[in-house]
């Protein structure tokens, strides 16, 4: 199956699952020209939360991106629960579904974000200071040029207000 | 000078990375809604998906250049 991330976005939108939209994608919605190839959420850890996340994404066979095939992962809410952030594989897309990021939880960045239309749905995506700052914050090498073209679309953005 | 979000101060590795930025794609998509950045995105994903297929039918998954 190949990736259908509108289909992805609209599950756990419909679902009621609470997540915010960080990473490349929320650089998309800001106005990023970069490629990105994988969604990343940070979801609420409150265990309705968690459980609506673990049924919603059953479906799509979830599974730890980059592991070995067979291993005894279960996808449901104990997992979840036990763990934190997963980096997976899904049908309809690779998905990073985060509890905490350098930035915060869920509850910490949800006043840094801003609902976004998308496809019919409404989604909550990270404002473009704070994907900075959280960006800035995890200290990846490999995130250096995706930070200084969210800085660039910063100003150009502030150069629009003069 | 860099214009930066409250709090933060300039970085000067990534200053020098800001420079070689295209802001001209930049001011495009700042000219299209959210949605509209969002379906290139996938139509940019879709044909590079294409361009892997093609490239695997092409030169093999295996060591061929």
């Amino acid at each position: 199956m190949s990736d259908d991330f509108p289909r992805l976005l609209r599950s756990l939108t419909e679902a009621g699952v609470r997540f915010i939209l960080i990473g490349g994608m929320a650089g998309i919605a800001h106005g990023s020209a970069r490629l990105t190839v994988d969604l990343d959420i940070v979801y609420a850890r409150d265990p309705e939360n968690v459980k609506l996340l673990a049924d919603v994404l059953a479906p799509f066979h979830p599974y730890l991106r980059g592991a070995p095939p067979g291993l005894p992962f279960i996808w449901d809410a104990e997992t979840i629960r036990r763990g934190l952030n997963f980096t997976l594989t899904t049908d309809l897309g690779p998905l990073d579904v985060l509890g905490e990021i350098a930035g915060g939880t869920f509850s910490d960045l949800l006043p840094a974000s801003r609902a976004v239309k998308l496809f019919g749905i409404e989604c909550i995506c990270l404002n473009l200071d704070t994907l900075i700052q959280v960006k800035r914050a995890a200290g990846r090498p490999k995130d250096i040029e995706a930070i200084a073209e969210l800085e660039a679309l910063w100003e150009e953005k502030e150069r629009s207000k003069d | 000078m860099s214009r930066l979000p409250p709090g933060l101060e300039p970085d000067p590795v990534i200053e020098a990375y800001k420079k070689d930025v295209d802001r001209t794609l930049l001011r495009e998509n700042l000219k299209l809604t959210v949605e509209q950045r969002f379906e290139r995105l996938f139509e940019l994903q879709r044909f590079a998906e294409e361009l892997r297929r093609a490239g695997r039918e092409a030169w093999g998954r295996g060591t061929d250049r």
